[in-house]
């Protein structure tokens, strides 16, 4: 084998390595390309998500919240029927109280 | 070694360094990718944990505001009602007293007894007692004075002619009119109406 044959093999397996390493640059970006979308679509994607159970959370307090309120209102109002029918009964009993009060 | 063979081991050295490179090169992108995603996990997640606590805390306000709000409603309510009854009840007593003039054997004696307490409280022994025009034509002044002298310390007692304007009682003054003790029952109504409040929320509105 000549001396120029030697040469142009060696020169083709350079060239052969250095396309390897080329390829695998060019791979190498793909996959780091790759991450910001991926990133991208799985954060929008959890995020919407959360977002979405967010709202159902704050829906859901609110429609808890009116149910409780409108049970407490009335749980209020029957103690203050009770209160105040049996102040009514008491009103007498007050009356006579306080009369004696101002007639010492 | 012939040169051919030198010349292929030569070539198959730089390709397998390239290629071993080559991987490395790929390795290493792959793992810079895995790192990255984790790390965006972990970030994705903090935030998907916030926007939550954040709507657990919306959600607490809501349930706290919608909470007070019905409760402070109800209180108000509640107040407004007692209010009212209290109100009644003083109402009451106050027609009360003015009806209890009309019971004159009933009057005299709680007449009597605020005379002398008046008369008490002045400490003199000389003075003027002022009545209502309706006591005045109605009671037997002569009687009033014996029996309101029975219970005081030997004083003397006169009657004033000119009325007081009151539904009932009486005003106790020295001779010279300087001094006065009101005892009249809007007076005693006046005075009293923070004692007949407590009064009448315990009797009324006590839980026992």
């Amino acid at each position: 084998m000549s001396g120029r044959e030697t040469v142009k093999i060696i020169v083709d397996a350079e060239k052969e390595a250095s396309k390897m390493l080329n390829d695998a640059q060019a791979k190498a970006l793909e996959i780091r390309k790759q991450v910001d979308v991926v990133v991208a679509v799985e954060r929008e994607e959890r995020l919407s998500k959360a977002r979405k159970e967010a709202e159902s959370v704050v829906q859901r307090a609110e429609t808890e919240s009116k149910a409780e309120a409108a049970r407490l209102k009335d749980e209020a109002m029957e103690r203050t029927k009770r209160s105040l029918q049996k102040a009514a009964s008491s009103h007498p009993t007050a009356v006579k109280a306080l009369l004696e009060i101002i007639m010492g | 070694m012939t040169q051919l063979s030198e010349t292929s081991k030569f070539t198959e050295d730089i390709l397998a360094a390239s290629k071993e490179k080559a991987r490395q090169i790929v390795e290493q992108a792959e793992q810079e990718h895995k790192r990255l995603l984790e790390e965006a996990n972990s970030t994705i997640g903090r935030e998907e944990n916030e926007i939550l606590r954040n709507a657990q805390t919306a959600a607490e306000g809501i349930r706290r505001r919608e909470i007070s709000e019905v409760r402070h409603q109800a209180k108000l309510l509640e107040q407004s009602e007692k209010d009212k009854i209290l109100s009644s009840v003083l109402d009451e007593v106050k027609a009360k007293l003015r009806e209890s003039t009309r019971d004159q054997s009933k009057y005299f004696g709680h007449l009597t007894k605020l005379t002398e307490d008046a008369i008490r409280q002045l400490g003199m022994d000389n003075v003027i007692i002022h009545l209502t025009s309706e006591d005045l034509k109605r009671i037997d002044t002569a009687l009033f004075t014996r029996e309101v002298g029975k219970h005081t310390s030997p004083i003397k007692l006169d009657i004033a002619k000119e009325p007081i304007e009151a539904s009932g009682g009486v005003v106790v003054a020295s001779k010279d009119g300087r001094i006065r003790i009101v005892n009249t029952f809007e007076q005693r109504f006046e005075a009293l109406e923070p004692r007949m409040l407590i009064e009448a929320g315990r009797i009324l509105f006590s839980e026992k």
